[in-house]
C-alpha cells in the first residue's frame, strides 16, 4: 500500500511547509517490499501454465457477455429496483457528501483529526473497489451529484458526441490520481475543497447541458465503479434481469466505448507510479531534481501512464498486423486489462483500506487522533496477498484475452494471435512486481 | 495497646471491674494517641508507631528518618532503561519491602510503605509498585523508601535509597547526545539544502530492534518518523538523536517537516 494519505500525519507541525509528494496522502505505514524470487517465480509459472492450458483446452469462445447469468428471485429484483430503494440510496449518498463537506468546512485542518481526507482517499476511492466488486456499479446509485442534478434536470438535454465515450472520465481519473499521488498538501481542507468544487462544477455544468447520461461518461468515480463492477458476480443481463454470473461474462460484456483504453491505462499507470513513489532512488530523483519535486512527480505519473499505454499500443499494433480483419485492435482487448488493474489496486491498497478505513470511521465517530489498527495480516501474509492479487489479475486477464482472441481470430491463428498479448502480460508483470519489490 | 493489668487476688468483683475497664479502655482507645484508626491515606501527621527508632534528623524533603537495624531494614536497587517515546522507564528491586498503597497514611510497619522519586534533588512523585516512568532530561534520580506514615526508612542515620545517574539529557534540550544505554543500529544523516547525505535509502530492521537516528540539519526543522509518529526538533548544525524500538512492521518514512525531505525509509520485518 502507498497512497494519498501519508501527509495526513503531520499533526504537530504548525506549518507543514511545501510537502514532498510521497505516496498516498493518508496512511503513515507502507507495505514492505516483496521477496523477488517467489514473486517472479509464482507470477511467471501462473502466466505460462494458464497460457498453455488455454491454448490446449479452450479453442472456442465461451463467454456470452450480458446474455448469460442465473436470474435472482424476482422479489429481490423488485426490492432492488423499487423507487424507494433508489431514493434511499440517493439520500444516503447526499447525506454522506454533506457530512464530508461539513467536516471539510468546519473540522480541523489536520488529517489526524478530520475524517474528510480519509473518507475521500480511503473510504471512497479504495472502498469503491470492494463495493463495486460485490454489489455492482454502486456509485451510480449513491452519486450525490446525481441527487443535486435531479433537483433541476434540463428540459431538453443535448446528446453527447459519440466520440466522447468515457474520455472525460479518463481525464478525471488522471487528475484524481495526480491529487492523490503527486499534489502537495493533498489532505489539507483548502486543497480538497478546491478539488471538490472543480469536480462538482464540471460535472454539474456537463449534466446541465447533456442530462444525467453525462455522469456515466464523465464522472470519474462512476466510470471507475462501473468498470470494476464488470468483475462483480452480480450483474444485469441484456434483458434487464438481475443475475448471478461468472465475472468473466460480465467482463466480456464491457462496452467498447471510446476512452476505455485510456481509462484502463490511467488506472494501471497510476498504481505503477504509486509503487514507484516508494522507491528511494525515485525519491532521491524527486528531491534533487532541478524542476522541483511536484513537476518531476507529475512527469513521473504521466510517464507511467504513457508507458503502460505505449506497451498496450504496441501490442495492439502487432495484433492488427497479424489479423487484417481486426479493425479495432485497441478496444477489442482493453477489457483484459481490467482484472490486471484490479489486481494492482488490491495489492497497493489492501492494507491502507484495512488500517486507515477503520481509523477514518473512528474519527468520524468522534475519536480524536484515532490510532490506526495494525493490519491483521503479518508481513508474510500481506506479501502473499499482494503477489496473489497481481498474479490472479494477470491470469484473469490472460483468460479474458484468450477468449476474445479465439472469437476474433480464425482458429488456426488464434494461439499465435495472442502472443503479443502474452508478451504484454509478461512485461506488465515484470513491471508491476518490480515496483512492489523495489 | 497498653492493657491495664487486672488484679488476680479478688476474683469476682475485681475481675468484673477489670473487664469493664478493659472494655472502656478498648473503646476509647487506650488513652494514647491514635495511630491506626485513620482510614488509609487520611492522616496528616507523621505517626509515631513503635517500629524502629524515630530520629530527629529529616531528609531533604522534610520527612523524619525511621532507623532500623541493617538486618531488618528494607533495601532498594534501581534500574532505568530509555523509553521509546522519551524519558526513562524505572524499575525498582526491593528486599524486605512491600508496596502498600492501601495503608498509606497509617502507622509505620516494618517492610511496608512506598517509594519516592527525587529527580535532580526535587521530589517528583511516589511509586506504589516496582515500575514507573520519569521524564527525559533527568540527570540524577534518587529512589527512597518510605514507611506508610511517610517517614523515611533509614539505616545508620542515612535514608534507604538508590541513586542512578542519567547523564545523557534527552530532548527537548537543544543538543541531545546519544543516550548511554541506547543500543542497536545507529544511522547518521546530514541534510544541507535539499541534499540528503547519504542519499535516501532503506534501513532494514528486525521487529524489536533498536534504531538511533542521528540527524544534522543545516536549518531549523522537525524530524518525523511516520508510523511511529516520533518527532524531534532539529537545530542548525547540531546533531540531534532519536532512538526508537522498531515494534511495528512495515515500510516507514523518516522525513523533515519544513523542508519536506525524505531522509530514509525504515523497513521493519
Amino acid at each position: 500500500m502507498t497512497g494519498p494519505l501519508t501527509r495526513l500525519a503531520h499533526a504537530l507541525a504548525p506549518d507543514p511547509g511545501p510537502g514532498l509528494p510521497l505516496a498516498h496522502g493518508v496512511g503513515s505505514r507502507h507495505d514492505l517490499p516483496l521477496s523477488p524470487f517467489y514473486a517472479y517465480a509464482g507470477a511467471f509459472a501462473a502466466l505460462l501454465v494458464s497460457f498453455l492450458a488455454l491454448g490446449l483446452l479452450w479453442s472456442s469462445s465461451r463467454f456470452r457477455g450480458d446474455l448469460s447469468g442465473r436470474p435472482l428471485p424476482l422479489a429481490l429484483q423488485r426490492v432492488a429496483d423499487a423507487p424507494a430503494t433508489r431514493t434511499a440510496l440517493r439520500l444516503l449518498g447526499a447525506v454522506a457528501a454533506l457530512v464530508l463537506l461539513l467536516h471539510l468546512l468546519l473540522g480541523p485542518d489536520d488529517p489526524d483529526r478530520n475524517p474528510a481526507p480519509g473518507a475521500l482517499y480511503v473510504l471512497l476511492w479504495v472502498g469503491l473497489v470492494p463495493a463495486s466488486l460485490l454489489l455492482g456499479p454502486v456509485w451510480r446509485l449513491l452519486n450525490p451529484l446525481r441527487a443535486v442534478h435531479s433537483l433541476h434536470p434540463p428540459p431538453n438535454p443535448r446528446p453527447l458526441p459519440a466520440a466522447l465515450g468515457i474520455r472525460p472520465a479518463a481525464l478525471g481519473l488522471l487528475l484524481f490520481t495526480w491529487l492523490e499521488l503527486v499534489a502537495p498538501d493533498n489532505t489539507s481542507s483548502a486543497t480538497l475543497l478546491t478539488a471538490l468544487a472543480l469536480h462538482t462544477g464540471v460535472q454539474l455544468i456537463g449534466a446541465a447541458r447533456h442530462g444525467d447520461r453525462w455522469f456515466a461518461h464523465a464522472d470519474p468515480f462512476e466510470v471507475y465503479s462501473s468498470l470494476l463492477a464488470r468483475l462483480s458476480p452480480l450483474g444485469r443481463r441484456a434483458d434487464g434481469r438481475l443475475v448471478l454470473r461468472s465475472p468473466f461474462h460480465g467482463l466480456d460484456a464491457t462496452p467498447q466505448t471510446p476512452g476505455l483504453v485510456a481509462t484502463v491505462c490511467v488506472l494501471l499507470g497510476s498504481t505503477a507510479y504509486d509503487g514507484l513513489s516508494d522507491n528511494p532512488r525515485w525519491i532521491t530523483t524527486l528531491q534533487t531534481s532541478p524542476l522541483g519535486p511536484v513537476p518531476t512527480a507529475t512527469l513521473g505519473l504521466l510517464a507511467a501512464v504513457a508507458l503502460v499505454a505505449a506497451g498496450y499500443g504496441l501490442c495492439a499494433g502487432a495484433l492488427r498486423l497479424m489479423n487484417r480483419t481486426l479493425t479495432t485492435p485497441l478496444t477489442s482487448f482493453a477489457h483484459s486489462l481490467l482484472p490486471i488493474a484490479l489486481g494492482y489496486l488490491v495489492a497497493h491498497y489492501f492494507s491502507l483500506f484495512v488500517t486507515e478505513g477503520p481509523r477514518t470511521v473512528m474519527m468520524a465517530g468522534g475519536t480524536d487522533n484515532a490510532l490506526a489498527p495494525a493490519p491483521f495480516l503479518g508481513p508474510g501474509g500481506l506479501a502473499t496477498l499482494q503477489v496473489a492479487a497481481i498474479v490472479t489479475g494477470h491470469v484473469l486477464g490472460v483468460v479474458a484475452a484468450h477468449d476474445r482472441s479465439v472469437r476474433l481470430f480464425p482458429p488456426d491463428r488464434a494461439i499465435a494471435g495472442q502472443l503479443p498479448l502474452f508478451a504484454l502480460m509478461i512485461a506488465y508483470t515484470l513491471g508491476g512486481i518490480g515496483l512492489l519489490i523495489a | 495497646m497498653r492493657r491495664p493489668r487486672a488484679g488476680v487476688t479478688r476474683p469476682p468483683l475485681v475481675a468484673a471491674l477489670a473487664a469493664v475497664l478493659a472494655a472502656v479502655v478498648l473503646l476509647t482507645g487506650c488513652g494514647g494517641r491514635a495511630t491506626t484508626h485513620h482510614k488509609p491515606g487520611t492522616s496528616h501527621e507523621e505517626a509515631t508507631g513503635g517500629t524502629g527508632t524515630l530520629l530527629t534528623a529529616r531528609d531533604e524533603s522534610g520527612h523524619r528518618l525511621r532507623e532500623l537495624p541493617a538486618a531488618e531494614a528494607p533495601a532498594v536497587r534501581v534500574e532505568t532503561r530509555p523509553d521509546t517515546e522519551g524519558g526513562w522507564n524505572v524499575h525498582l528491586t526491593v528486599e524486605r519491602f512491600r508496596f502498600t498503597p492501601d495503608s498509606t497514611g497509617g502507622a509505620a510497619l516494618p517492610g511496608r510503605g512506598h517509594a519516592r522519586l527525587l529527580i535532580d534533588g526535587r521530589e517528583a512523585g511516589r511509586l506504589y509498585s516496582p515500575w514507573g516512568h520519569i521524564p527525559a532530561g533527568t540527570r540524577t534520580l534518587i529512589v527512597r523508601l518510605h514507611a506508610d506514615d511517610h517517614t523515611t526508612w533509614a539505616v545508620a542515620g542515612a535514608p534507604v535509597q538508590a541513586t542512578v545517574r542519567l547523564d545523557g539529557a534527552a530532548p527537548p534540550s537543544p543538543a541531545p547526545t546519544p543516550r548511554p544505554t541506547a543500543t542497536g543500529r545507529t544511522v547518521d544523516i546530514t541534510v544541507s539544502g535539499s541534499t540528503v547525505q547519504p542519499p535516501p535509502s532503506r534501513v532494514e530492521l528486525h521487529q524489536g530492534e533498536r534504531l538511533t537516528l542521528r540527524v544534522t540539519s543545516d536549518r531549523a526543522d522537525t524530524l518525523h518518523v511516520h508510523g511511529y509518529d516520533r518527532e524531534l526538533p532539529l537545530s542548525p548544525g547540531t546533531p540531534a538523536t532519536l532512538t526508537l524500538t522498531a515494534d511495528r512492521t512495515g515500510l516507514f518514512e523518516v522525513e523533515t517537516h519544513e523542508s519536506g525531505l525524505l531522509l530514509t525509509q525504515l523497513v521493519v520485518r
